[in-house]
């Protein structure tokens, strides 16, 4: 199933991120991530919801249906070649030093903490399929806890 | 503006303690709901008390300028608000319905009747009662979560959360109610609200107040470039047709589509809900479409090379099975909302507008030619003539088996004997198709009923409504054994408002349109589809309400005629027959092929006709 990006933009009121998530809900789609933050305009929400669908026609009408939202006041979808997608994963891992440096310059990631001489506590960004992959290339054997912040994207 | 003289005496209370008092008891949530609500024009209010709406209650019996209706169940009420909202909307003085209930069950009971009118395109306000804000979330006596339950269906929902919010919510409610496609609003009042007073620099004009909506648009001027294409495609048609949906009655565009159609000479099937935008028996009137309309609606449909959609959302009772739906027409769709365009079928021009300014457009643009398109005219004429001879065979007998009564034959001579001039408000269920086919409306927007969402029992409150809306028109509400039961507990607000409401029940002891399902698809298998009804005589008696059983056919214009020339309210019970049937059928999720246009089991007759019904 391909992966959809749906950017809106909301009047920042409680109740808002109910409606959008039961419209998803109705729609029948699991939602794969959403992030929230506040937008350049006091009082807008910026609202980025991924989730997965083949169909461009049933993607359509999901943004239609989340314009129509009083307090939607724009809906887009934002397709990979001309979006940043990005998001931020931090990493508890049970991993030598010397193992991770070896990671630096491929990746981009951030040593926030050393607890021990084997437990480091590290931030990544990047893309979905970036993180992924650094995740896969440490190992997930040394993986001891994930967080990460699902997508937010931008339009190039 | 009371505004101004409520903040004027406020600091001249300074002096006068009692005066100052005064004028503060009145600067509260509970007063302002109601000025706003007066400022809307509201002059009936539907509903029904309860602890935490007491306050509001209380304030409206001391402002005394409201009509209450006491529903005797709130899903009464919100019937009787849209029955309102709808026959208003055609009058000199549209009216927004309001009902108001009390929190918890008060405000559940209202589920149906909103989710009806949201599936319906129907503006009504809902008020509810809410306990106060300090308990809120604590599961308190009578608490529901009911902005978290009416969200999904309902147009836009609001709980103020200070008195100084009342107002501007009101308005603004109205506002998101009435405007652009229609549909239900919901605003939870908790009840410390209702009685907090306002700070003393509370200002408020309701004159100048413009809602702030940054996300809410709704455009009614069609764009021009869409207007030019569709131009080109009605010119180019050779087999147009116009479909006239809910849209053509909320934007009062009837009598412009009778003028566009006669200018333009093309054919027009309605919606269950288009119906009466103008008259039934017009010779460009193909009656209605979709799963139980008439033959040459749908054989039109399989035809045509050009559907023009007006204000109408594409439902699959009218569409059927999709991917065989229209396959070689282009398709014109005029909505006012825009997420209904390409929902269900693609459309070749989308104009995301009002129908009425819509085709005031098409109207006066020189552009637009007009064809004799001869043959057809002749195809539909024909097709006219597919059903034409069984249907006037069934009304003339009049009776099934066991003589008893048919209820095309009643609807057709309750349409004779007033002319088609009445407001119908059916029930849901065969008897609403039956008085959808064979009532030959004359007055505009005189067809109220349940459409999207099919709830029974909506008739008898609706009626209610729509009788205070048109008080000089008469109003029949139509239902069958089933639907009647389901709210005939609103007789008692007929009895004790003096409401003059022609009551028809088409009692066959059965769910008719389940059971017509079950002898068709069902192997004629009824389960639970019998049904036991009480005494309605006693039952009318009990409200003091006239009642008329009629069993034979010869007994009922008489009994119609009784009914209308009875002073108020009247029951007229018909015994009818339960082997009747709804024809033509198209089964859900079938294709138009599949039209049936004869009952399967009906011995055969009439060979050479066997082709066109296939």
């Amino acid at each position: 199933m391909k992966r959809r990006a749906i950017l809106a933009f909301t009047l920042d009121h409680p109740g808002v991120l109910n409606k959008i998530s039961s419209l998803i809900r109705k729609k029948m789609y699991n939602v794969d991530t959403l992030t929230v933050c506040r937008s350049r305009i006091p009082g807008v929400s910026r609202m980025t919801i991924t989730l997965r669908e083949n169909d461009q026609e049933r993607v359509d009408q999901v943004t239609r249906q989340l314009e129509k939202f009083t307090e939607v006041i724009s809906v887009k979808e934002l397709d990979t070649d001309h979006s940043y997608w990005r998001e931020v994963a931090i990493v508890k891992l049970e991993i030598e030093a010397s193992v991770l440096e070896s990671f630096h310059g491929r990746y981009n990631f951030e040593i926030l903490e050393q607890k021990s001489d084997d437990i480091h506590i590290v931030q990544v960004a990047g893309s979905t399929r970036r993180i992924d992959a650094f995740l896969d290339e440490v190992g997930q054997q040394h993986v001891v806890e994930i967080a990460r912040t699902g997508v937010t994207a931008m339009e190039k | 503006m009371t505004n101004g003289t409520g903040r004027r005496l406020l600091s001249v209370g300074d002096s006068s303690a009692q005066e100052s008092d005064e004028q503060r008891i009145f600067m509260n949530g509970k007063h302002l709901l109601l000025k706003a609500l007066k400022e809307r024009k509201v002059k009936f209010l539907f509903g029904y008390t309860g602890g935490a709406i007491m306050p509001v209650f209380d304030e409206m019996e001391k402002v005394g300028q409201f009509e209450f209706v006491m529903a005797r169940h709130e899903q009464g009420a919100a019937f009787m608000a849209q029955g309102l909202s709808r026959a208003s909307l055609s009058t000199k003085t549209p009216q927004i319905g309001v009902c108001m209930t009390t929190s918890g069950p008060g405000a559940m009971n209202l589920v149906t009747g909103i989710a009806d009118a949201h599936m319906d395109s129907v503006p009504m306000l809902a008020i509810t009662g809410q306990v106060a804000t300090g308990v809120i979330a604590t599961d308190a006596f009578q608490e529901s979560d009911v902005v978290g339950v009416m969200m999904p269906i309902c147009k836009q929902t609001y709980m103020p959360l200070a008195a100084e919010d009342v107002e501007k919510t009101v308005h603004e409610a109205c506002y998101v109610a009435t405007t652009g496609r229609g549909g239900p609003v919901v605003i939870d009042l908790p009840k410390d609200v209702q009685n907090q007073q306002v700070a003393d620099d509370y200002k408020f004009d309701a004159k100048t107040f413009r809602p702030h909506l940054p996300g809410y648009f709704y455009t009614p001027t069609p764009e021009r470039d869409p207007v030019r294409k569709a131009i080109e495609l009605i010119n180019k048609s050779e087999r147009p047709l116009i479909f006239c949906g809910h849209g053509v009655i909320n934007s009062n565009a009837g009598e412009l589509l009778q003028k566009f159609v006669e200018k333009v000479n093309i054919p027009v099937a309605f919606t269950f809900h288009g119906l009466s935008a103008f008259a039934a028996d017009h010779p460009m009137n193909l009656g209605m479409m979709g799963m139980h309309g008439t033959v040459e609606a749908n054989r039109a449909i399989m035809e045509a090379d050009l559907l023009i959609a007006l204000g109408m959302r594409f439902d699959d009772r009218v569409t059927g099975k999709l991917d065989e739906y229209a396959q070689n027409a282009d398709v014109i769709h005029v909505d006012i909302d825009s997420s209904e365009m390409h929902k269900n079928v693609r459309a070749t021009v989308a104009i995301n507008a009002d129908v009425y300014r819509t085709l005031h457009v098409l109207m006066g643009d020189p552009m637009v030619t007009c064809t004799p398109r001869r043959r057809w005219w002749d195809k539909l004429n024909s097709f006219r003539e597919v059903m034409k001879e069984d249907l006037q065979e069934e009304i003339e007998v009049g009776v099934g088996s066991d003589n008893k009564l048919l209820m095309k034959g009643i609807i057709h001579r309750l349409s004779e004997v007033t002319g088609g001039k009445d407001l119908i408000v059916p029930d849901v269920g065969q008897h609403q198709m039956m008085s959808a086919r064979f009532y030959n409306f004359q007055t505009r927007n005189s067809w109220f009923a349940s459409g999207g969402a099919g709830t029974m029992g909506c008739s008898l409150p609706m009626a209610i409504g729509v009788k205070l809306a048109r008080p000089k028109e008469r109003v029949w509400s139509i239902s069958g054994d089933g639907g009647f039961q389901m709210n005939m507990q609103e007789l008692g607000t007929i009895m004790e408002k003096q409401i003059d409401v022609k009551i028809i029940v088409l009692n066959n002891g059965y769910l008719g349109m389940v059971r017509q399902w079950q002898t068709f698809f069902f192997d004629g298998r009824y389960a639970g589809t019998p049904m036991k009804s009480p005494d309605f005589s006693l039952i009318a008696a009990a409200y003091g309400i006239p009642y008329r059983k009629v069993e034979l056919l010869d007994e009922v214009e008489p009994a119609l005629k009784e009914a209308m020339a009875c002073d108020g309210a009247m029951i007229l019970e018909f015994i009818c027959d339960p082997a009747e049937v709804i024809l033509p059928m198209i089964p859900a999720g079938g294709g138009f092929g599949e039209m049936m246009t004869r009952h399967p089991n009906a011995p055969e007759k009439n060979q050479p006709k066997q082709g066109e019904a296939a």
